[in-house]
C-alpha cells in the first residue's frame, strides 16, 4: 500500500508540491485558515525570495507569500 | 436597529476580503463625494460617502476596512468586529453590502457566512464580473442567491456593469430589512462553546447565539463590552475549559465544510486562468531580476519624481511670490499685512509647494498597488527588513519617505504587528525627504568642489547628493535595528501576504487616491506648518523695544554714513531688526551649544526655524544675509560665500561648517507635520517625543563629530 509521511512545507524545494493535511501550530493555523489555507487544498513551492526566508507559494489557485515560519507549520503529503 | 420605520440616515457597510474590489466599487458609488477620518478612538482610516437613492432618505455609505474574517489580527480587521458586533454603536449598519471577488469566492464567503449569522440583512456583489467572459468563468447566479439565502449581484468596477441594480437591490434592502433576513444559520456553536454559552447568553449583549460566541471569543478587548461583563466571560471561559483558538479553527473548517458546496455546485472555471500573471512573475519576483527590476522602478518613480515637480513647483512659488508682492503694495503698511504677507501667505505657499510632489509620488504608488506590484515587493524584501525589525510592507513607506514623511507614515496601516508598524514609523522621517533638496544644493556647493570626471559624466557633488540620500536608508535601518533590540511586544508577526493576479489599474482608483491625499496632507499638515510660520513670522518680527529700536537707529546711521541706496539700506534694516528680534535673542542663547558644530549665532536662527519645517532654512538665511524677500538660491549662495567670521576673516562657510549642516540636515527631525502625523498615527506623545530625541541626538552628535575631523 503505497503511503506518504505527511512533512512540513519548508522542506519542499522550489517545484515540489503536494495536498495540505494539517497545521501544527493554532496561533498560524487560525490566520492561514482564513486567506483561505486549509486541509485539502493543493499546495506547490514556486520560488524562494530574492534574500531567503520566505516563499512564493501557490494554493489551490491562489498566490501567497509565506515566512518559513509560517510554511514550516503546514503539514503536506 | 434595523426594526421598522427607516432611520434619518441609513448606514450601509461595505464589508469584503482584502483584494475584493471593495474600494473600486466605494469610488463608483459615492463619486468624490468621500469624507475620509479615522474611526473614533482608532487611528484606523474611515471612508465614508454619500449615496442617493430614489425614494430613500440619504444613505451613509461607510467603506469597512478589509477582513478575511471575524477573527481580526490586524488594526484595520478588529475594527470591522468591534462594529459589527455592537447594535448600540453608531456605525452599526442597517444593511451590508458584501463584496466579493467572482474569482476567489472559495475563500471570500467565509467572512460572508459569519456577517450572515450575525443575522445582518446583505446583499452579496460578485464583483469582476468582467472577467466571466475573458476567463471562461461561468457562475449560476440564481442557485447561488438560493443556496446562500441573499440577492447576489455581478457587478463590475471596471465596465460599471450591474451599478444600476445594485443601487436598485440597496434600495429594496433598507425598504424590507426583514426580508432579507436568515431562516437559518450557517453554523452552530459546537460542543465545546455550548457550555460557556449557555452560562454568558444572558449575560451578554447579543443578538444571537453566534453574536454571543463572537463576544465571548473576543470580550478582552471589545471597546463596547463593560469591564464587569468582561469579567465574567474570562471566568466563565475558565471554568468550561474554553479554548478560543482550537474554537475559531473548528468553526473555520466547519464553515468552509458548508459552503464549499455552493461554491462547487455553481461556479466552473475553465482552464488554469493564472498562467498571465505567473508569466509575469517568472520575471518580476525572480531571485535576481526581481530586485534589480525594482531599483531600475524606484530609480524612473524619482527621476520623474522630480522632473515633473520641478515646473508645478516652480508656478507655486512664483503665483505666492506674486500675491505677497501685490497685497504688499495695496495694502496699507503694518503688522496685518506683514502678518499676512510674511505668515500666512509665506505659510500657505511652503505646504502648497509640496503638493505636485506628494501627487506624483501617489500617482505612481497607486498604479504600481493597482497592478499588484507592491505586494511583490514586499514578499522580496520580507526577509531583509525582518532582520532589522520591520516588515516587506515597510518598503512601501521607506520609498514614500523619499517624497514626503508624511503620507508615508500614513501608509504603514497595512502592517499588522505593532511593533514592525511603530519602528517603520519612528525610521521613515530619516529617508531624504523633498524638503532637503533646497537645503542639500545651496550647502553641497560649499561642501564640495565643482569637479567632474568622464568629461562632465560624473560630478563630485552629484555624488555627494547620492551619498546624502544612501546616508538616510542606511540610518533608517540601522536606528531600526537598534529600536528592534531595545523594544519587546509579544505580538506576532505574520507576513502571508496575498499576491494578487496583475491587473491593469482601474484609473478612477489612481486619482481618487491623489486627489485624497493630497487634500489630507494640505489639511492635516497644512493647518500645523500655517501655525508655526505665524509663530516664526512674530519671533523674528518683534523683539525687546530698546533693542529694536537701537537696531533701527544704527541702520539709519549707516546708511546715511556708507551713502545707501534706499533698497540696500532696507536690506539692512531687516537684518539687523533680526539680530534685535526674539528669534535673534534665542539665537544668540543657543550659540554656545551650536559653537561644537561650527555654527555661529545666525545659522542658529535657520536652524530653530527649520525645526518647523526644513525648507524654511532656504528663507531664513534670505532674510538673514538680507538678500531680502528674494527666494532666489543662487544670490543667497552668494551672499553666503562673502559671509566672514568677524574674529579670524575666514569664510563662514567653509567645507567643515557646510558638511557639519548638511550631517545635521540629514539627521535632525525637523518637521511639525511628520511629529503632528507619529502622533496621530501612535495615538500619544510619548512616540513623535522619543521620535524627535534619538533624531536629534544623531544630528548633534553626528555633525560635531563631522565638524571636528574636519575643522
Amino acid at each position: 500500500m503505497p503511503f506518504t509521511l505527511p512533512a512540513a512545507a519548508s522542506l519542499f524545494k522550489p517545484g515540489q508540491s503536494g495536498t495540505i493535511e494539517r497545521f501544527t501550530n493554532e496561533h498560524l493555523a487560525g490566520k492561514l485558515l482564513d486567506i483561505g489555507v486549509r486541509p485539502g487544498s493543493r499546495l506547490r513551492v514556486v520560488r524562494k525570495s530574492p534574500f531567503g526566508g520566505s516563499w512564493y507559494v501557490k494554493i489551490d489557485r491562489q498566490c501567497l507569500a509565506l515566512r518559513k515560519k509560517e510554511l514550516a507549520c503546514i503539514m503536506v503529503k | 436597529m434595523h426594526h421598522g420605520q427607516i432611520k434619518a440616515t441609513p448606514v450601509v457597510g461595505l464589508v469584503g476580503n482584502p483584494n475584493s474590489g471593495k474600494s473600486s466599487l466605494f469610488n463608483i458609488l459615492t463619486g468624490l463625494r468621500q469624507r475620509i477620518g479615522n474611526f473614533p478612538g482608532v487611528t484606523v482610516e474611515k471612508k465614508a460617502g454619500m449615496l442617493r437613492l430614489p425614494g430613500l432618505p440619504t444613505v451613509e455609505l461607510i467603506d469597512f476596512p478589509g477582513a478575511y474574517s471575524c477573527y481580526p489580527t490586524s488594526l484595520d480587521e478588529r475594527l470591522v468586529v468591534q462594529e459589527l458586533t455592537n447594535p448600540a454603536g453608531d456605525l452599526f449598519p442597517d444593511a451590508i453590502v458584501y463584496v466579493a471577488d467572482i474569482t476567489k469566492l472559495d475563500k471570500h464567503l467565509l467572512l460572508f457566512t459569519q456577517l450572515r449569522d450575525l443575522d445582518l440583512p446583505m446583499i452579496l456583489v460578485l464583483n469582476m464580473a468582467d472577467l466571466m467572459e475573458s476567463d471562461g468563468l461561468t457562475v449560476d447566479i440564481p442557485r447561488l442567491s438560493k443556496e446562500l439565502g441573499v440577492p447576489v449581484l455581478p457587478v463590475s468596477s471596471r465596465d460599471h456593469r450591474g451599478i444600476t441594480e445594485l443601487k436598485a437591490a440597496i434600495t429594496d434592502l433598507l425598504r424590507a430589512p426583514d426580508a432579507f433576513r436568515p431562516r437559518q444559520p450557517f453554523y452552530e456553536p459546537g460542543a465545546s462553546a455550548r457550555d460557556v454559552l449557555g452560562e454568558l447568553r444572558r449575560e451578554l449583549p447579543a443578538r444571537n447565539d453566534y453574536h454571543a460566541l463572537l463576544l465571548t471569543h473576543h470580550a478582552p478587548w471589545l471597546k463596547h463590552i463593560p469591564e464587569r461583563t468582561r469579567h465574567k466571560v474570562q471566568t466563565a471561559r475558565v471554568r468550561h475549559g474554553f479554548h478560543s483558538l482550537r474554537a475559531q479553527v473548528e468553526e473555520t473548517m466547519d464553515r468552509y465544510n458548508s459552503f464549499e458546496p455552493i461554491v462547487k455546485s455553481t461556479v466552473r472555471h475553465a482552464g488554469d486562468t493564472n498562467s498571465y500573471s505567473d508569466r509575469i512573475d517568472n520575471i518580476v519576483t525572480h531571485p535576481i531580476f526581481g530586485p534589480i527590476i525594482f531599483v531600475v522602478l524606484m530609480l524612473l518613480l524619482f527621476q520623474a519624481l522630480f522632473a515633473w515637480a520641478s515646473v508645478p513647483m516652480d508656478l507655486i512659488e512664483l503665483t505666492f511670490g506674486t500675491l505677497g508682492e501685490t497685497i504688499r503694495t495695496t495694502l496699507s503698511e503694518g503688522w496685518f499685512t506683514d502678518m499676512l504677507v510674511d505668515g500666512i501667505i509665506a505659510g500657505l505657499g511652503g505646504v502648497l509647494v509640496f503638493v505636485p510632489q506628494i501627487a506624483i509620488l501617489f500617482f505612481f504608488i497607486a498604479i504600481l498597488e493597482e497592478v499588484g506590484y507592491l505586494a511583490r515587493a514586499a514578499y522580496m524584501f520580507d526577509s531583509l527588513m525582518q532582520r532589522f525589525g520591520l516588515n516587506g510592507r515597510s518598503v512601501v513607506a521607506l520609498i514614500s519617505g523619499h517624497a514626503c514623511a508624511i503620507p508615508a507614515i500614513m501608509s504603514t496601516r497595512t502592517i499588522a504587528n505593532w511593533k514592525e508598524r511603530l519602528l517603520t514609523i519612528l525610521v521613515t522621517p530619516l529617508t531624504s525627504c523633498s524638503a532637503r533638496i533646497p537645503v542639500y544644493v545651496i550647502l553641497i556647493s560649499f561642501a564640495v568642489p565643482q569637479v567632474t570626471y568622464l568629461d562632465g559624466l560624473i560630478g563630485l557633488q552629484g555624488l555627494a547628493f547620492a551619498g546624502l540620500y544612501f546616508l538616510g536608508i542606511a540610518s533608517a535601518m540601522l536606528s531600526a535595528l537598534a529600536f528592534k533590540l531595545l523594544l519587546h511586544t509579544p505580538d506576532r508577526s505574520f507576513l502571508m501576504l496575498e499576491l494578487p493576479d496583475y491587473r491593469t489599474p482601474v484609473w478612477r482608483n489612481v486619482t481618487t487616491t491623489v486627489w485624497q491625499k493630497s487634500k489630507t496632507f494640505v489639511l492635516e499638515a497644512g493647518k500645523i506648518i500655517l501655525l508655526i510660520s505665524i509663530v516664526l513670522w512674530a519671533a523674528s518680527t518683534y523683539g525687546p523695544a530698546r533693542d529694536m529700536a537701537a537696531a533701527e537707529a544704527q541702520v539709519e546711521e549707516t546708511a546715511v554714513a556708507q551713502e545707501l541706496t534706499e533698497a540696500e539700506a532696507a536690506d539692512l534694516l531687516a537684518s539687523e531688526r533680526l539680530e534685535a528680534s526674539y528669534a535673534g535673542h534665542l539665537g544668540k542663547f543657543i550659540e554656545p551649544v551650536i559653537r561644537p558644530l561650527g555654527y555661529d549665532w545666525k545659522i542658529g536662527i535657520a536652524l530653530l526655524t527649520s525645526f518647523a519645517a526644513r525648507e524654511v532654512f532656504v528663507g531664513t538665511m534670505a532674510t538673514i544675509y538680507s538678500v531680502g524677500s528674494s527666494d532666489d538660491e543662487f544670490r543667497i549662495r552668494e551672499r553666503m560665500a562673502e559671509e566672514r567670521n568677524p574674529v579670524t576673516g575666514e569664510p563662514t562657510y567653509n567645507r567643515a561648517t557646510a558638511w557639519s549642516l548638511l550631517i545635521f540636515y540629514v539627521f535632525a527631525m525637523m518637521c511639525m507635520s511628520t511629529l503632528a502625523v507619529t502622533k496621530r498615527e501612535t495615538n500619544s506623545w510619548k512616540w513623535p517625543a522619543i521620535q524627535f530625541t534619538f533624531m536629534t541626538v544623531i544630528a548633534y552628535v553626528g555633525a560635531m563629530v563631522v565638524y571636528q575631523l574636519l575643522a
